[in-house]
């Protein structure tokens, strides 16, 4: 469920709605844009340099990876990068071949086709690229996988989506499964952080990853070095600090950021190196929030109203989603997807003995809590940064994400909040329904407008 | 034997219908269990009733507000009948799959019934991990002492073997009949197939085993129309098949002489040890299963369910396979295409019918299943 920032589109896609206005987005995102290309560059490079690679899919483990000189690639990331850049149709196209129904996560789809593109390459003997193969240059070069390691909390569609990569490669690359339960907080002490099943899952996890720092000494031949863990650790506890902390910033009214920013902010804290890059990036965000507010710039042009955004990201459509809501001046604050995750509780990292605190971030992922205490989480960040409105996106294809929309959105209205639901999905665009969207958003605006008429 | 058979019939039709006249006349408790991999002999150790939840025939109404349309049908109609009010005859629910639509439907319950005590466990999903075994007895453990707690009193393990034993006998009778059926002895309709492991999944279990001891010694020595395609039946996975659909393929011209069902062979193929320590006992019994009847939702790396399928497809002399897939279940979108592609390349016959909780288009349906058969008797006179 975990994902990449790269959303590049068609600089002319853009929604014919509303007040034409368009999203005020953060100058500091750009170095991202180079940071992603840069991981993707030493990627490629990876076979040349005798570097294993590692494929895997899930939340983020890379500082293991980084820790162990290995190279990663995130399933998640791939097909989210293909369908930022609108070239997921032929990879779709070619799962689809095989007979993976459409109802199935479109991530997995993606991912699965594209390594079916592949493998149809190697089995012809050729590498020539066909007119409308959806791979980007760059991508030609990505390493097949070494290891393949499985770490998806909660949805069992991403675990099942590893089961099938280790059978479309023969069975022949060694596959390691994490399981990352899900914290269901039905014990009369339990909570958010506490509590004997807290306890108890935390060290299950944690556990699990020594057992993967194991499975790739063995198949590395090579020794892991938990003081590379804690270094790469002290550069991700910092940035994910910077990022917290730039968040909380947008309880400025208009706020500085908006979770379209925050979305392309996530590669740094989800997939790329723990480096002085990550951290410089979010000291990047964090100064331009700060300057914002000096000057009352909001993310939004004339900040009337203030949402959260529920549910998987749709990543054909980031840009168009955020100028959407700009054009009707709306900010989309906050997100279950971007404010509950990506290791956002760093202080639960102790940087000499990180990985009980890895292991506790990776089981608080946004859907991995049962739902009185994830919908408890939701309601704190609603009150903390004065959201007006819940916009709901059913992912068709992602159960992880859906799983529990129907809950929250109750207890948003009972808390005075208008929501809204919205189809889509994360990888598949022929699911998006956006004069449904534009109908729903335009009612709920009015719906807004009267409430503060009548107030 | 038409008696017998009847009685399964109803329980099957309507289980909470009889776990609402056992409890009256027993006063016991009722404890609903959910597909597919969680032992009842726990529960029934407890001195209750497992009831395993079933998806029901009706349309979805109330439910719609809690449950989007791109989920299975077992989920929706679970949820549809919990915001009916129909599961007030529970006690409590044992909840602990890895299916992640499941795991909404636990949370949906949990809101909706909010004074019924859920038992949650979550099963370890990776059978050949190293730490399975003792993450598996732990939460069976777990749920053990969750259990007394709710009974609000000690469960001993002789009770547990007992259960055990019981729900051995009762899995080993239905197996002789599975036996029978492939042996070509008896010639029970995969409809009443179906009545007799889904009334198992209901029914107390003793009661059950007599039923089940009668009809097997009972039941006449006669095989199915000697010109009727063997059919193998794949699938399906938490749902039962609708009644209709295993009927159409009997009045096509096929024979169901064998299944990988949920409601079928998969409930009873495997059974726990009856002696040593009983937590240990139902650990191995999850554990194993998987190694026997490949199911998708617990992938393990050294199996395959294309493989399981042509081998018994083989051994069960069917002459062709029918892929019953509940529309949205995404473990078996997963794997489906690995069993084409290797029913392509035997060359056996196959077919895939997509099912839905709502109406099926019988008469489409009904072509294609004629078209199936065909080709499987003309593949069999070849
Ligand atoms: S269904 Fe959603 S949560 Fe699950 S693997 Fe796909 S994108 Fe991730
Ligand atoms: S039928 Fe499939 S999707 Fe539905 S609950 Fe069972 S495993 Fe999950």
């Amino acid at each position: 469920m975990q994902m990449v920032a790269e959303a590049q589109e068609r600089p002319e896609a853009r929604p014919i709605f509303g007040n034409g206005e368009r999203a005020n987005r953060l100058k500091a995102t750009r170095f991202g844009g180079k940071l992603v290309n840069d991981y993707w560059e030493s990627l490629f490079a990876a076979k040349e340099q005798g570097k294993k690679v590692v494929w895997y899919n899930g939340t983020y483990i890379p500082p293991f990876f980084h820790a162990h000189d290995v190279a990663w690639v995130h399933g998640e990331a791939w097909s989210a990068m293909l369908s930022a850049k609108h070239r997921e149709v032929t990879a779709q196209a070619r799962g689809d071949e095989k007979g993976y129904d459409r109802e199935l996560c479109s991530y997995a789809r993606t991912h699965i086709g594209q390594l079916l593109i592949e493998l149809d390459k190697i089995k012809a003997g050729t590498s020539d690229i066909a007119p409308d193969d959806p791979r980007i240059e760059t991508m030609l070069k990505l390493p097949p996988p070494d290891m393949i390691i499985n770490a998806y909390p909660y949805c069992s569609s991403g675990q099942q989506w590893d089961d099938i990569t280790y059978r479309l490669f023969g069975k022949r690359v060694p596959m390691m499964t994490i399981s990352i339960p899900l914290l269901w907080g039905g014990r009369p002490d339990a909570g958010y952080l506490r509590g004997e099943e807290w306890n108890e899952r935390s060290r299950y996890v944690a556990d699990q990853l020594i057992a993967m720092t194991k499975f790739m000494e063995e198949h590395t031949g090579r020794k892991f070095d938990f003081d590379r863990l804690s270094e790469a650790m002290g550069y991700v506890k910092k940035a994910a600090q910077l990022r917290l902390e730039a968040m909380d910033l947008c309880t400025a009214q208009p706020s500085p950021a908006s979770f379209f920013d925050w979305i392309v902010s996530i590669a740094p804290v989800n997939f790329l190196p723990g480096d002085q890059n990550i951290v410089t990036y979010f000291e990047g965000v964090l100064a331009e929030c700060k300057e914002r507010i000096a000057r009352g710039e909001g993310a939004v042009k004339d900040e009337k109203y203030r949402l959260f955004f529920d549910g998987m990201m749709n990543w054909n459509k980031v840009g168009w989603l955020a100028d959407k809501f700009a054009a009707v001046n709306a900010c989309v604050v906050a997100g279950r997807y971007t404010h509950m995750s990506f290791w956002q509780e760093p202080e639960l990292i102790d940087v000499n003995d990180p990985v009980l605190g890895m292991a506790q971030n990776y089981l608080i992922c946004p859907n991995n809590h049962g739902a009185p205490i994830m919908i408890g989480e939701i309601e704190k960040i609603c009150d903390k940064f004065k959201i007006d409105g819940m916009v709901m996106h059913a992912a068709r294809t992602c159960r992880g994400m859906t799983n529990s929309q129907f809950l929250i959105a109750d207890s948003a209205k009972r808390h005075g909040r208008q929501a809204l639901f919205f189809e889509g999905d994360v990888a598949d665009e022929s699911f998006y329904k956006d004069e449904l969207l534009n109908v729903r958003l335009e009612a709920m605006i009015e719906a807004l407008d009267a409430k503060a008429r009548a107030a | 034997m038409d008696e017998i058979l009847e009685t399964m019939a109803v329980v099957a039709a309507d289980p909470l219908a009889y776990a609402r006249q056992w409890k009256k006349e027993t006063q016991g408790r009722v404890i609903g269990l959910f597909p597919m991999h969680f032992p009842g002999e726990l529960a029934h150790a407890a001195g209750a009733l497992p009831v395993i939840l079933q998806e029901d025939d009706e349309p979805i109404t109330v439910g719609q507000a809690q449950v989007f349309n791109f989920y299975c049908g077992y989920n929706r109609s679970i949820i549809d009948q919990a915001l009916r009010g129909e599961f007030e005859v529970l006690d409590a629910i044992l909840f602990g799959d890895h299916c992640v639509q499941l795991l909404g439907t636990a949370d949906v319950i949990r809101a909706s019934l909010p004074k019924m005590p859920i038992l949650f466990n979550q099963l370890c999903s990776i059978l050949d991990a190293e730490w399975a075994k003792a993450e598996t007895v732990r939460t069976f453990t777990q749920l053990w002492k969750e259990l007394e707690a709710l009974i609000g009193q000690p469960i001993a393990p002789e009770q547990v073997q007992a259960s055990i034993r019981l729900f051995n006998r009762n899995r080993a009778l239905i197996r002789q009949l599975y036996d029978l059926r492939r042996a070509g002895e008896i010639a029970l309709t995969g409809r009443q197939m179906q009545d007799v492991v889904k009334s198992s999944m209901v029914m107390d279990r003793a009661q059950h085993t007599v039923l089940l001891e009668k009809l097997i010694a009972g039941l006449e020595r006669r095989g199915p129309p000697t010109d009727a395609v063997r059919v193998f039946l794949s699938g399906h996975l938490c749902h039962a098949p609708k009644l209709p659909v295993l009927d159409l393929i009997e009045d096509c011209g096929g024979v169901v002489v064998d299944d990988d069902l949920y409601h079928g062979f998969r409930f009873v193929f495997w059974d726990a040890a009856e002696t040593g320590d009983p937590v240990e006992a139902l650990a191995d019994w999850y554990l194993l299963r998987s190694t026997k009847v490949p199911c998708p939702t617990r992938a393990v790396k050294s199996l395959d369910w294309e493989d399981y399928l042509l081998r018994n497809v083989r051994a069960s002399g069917a002459q062709g396979l029918i892929v019953l897939m509940a529309k949205f279940c995404e473990p078996h979108m997963y794997f489906y295409p690995e069993i084409k592609e290797a029913f392509d390349r035997h060359d056996i016959p196959h077919l895939l019918v997509e099912t839905e909780h709502e109406e099926m288009p019988m008469e489409t349906l009904k072509t294609r299943v004629e078209t199936f058969i065909e080709i499987a008797k003309r593949r069999m006179a070849a």
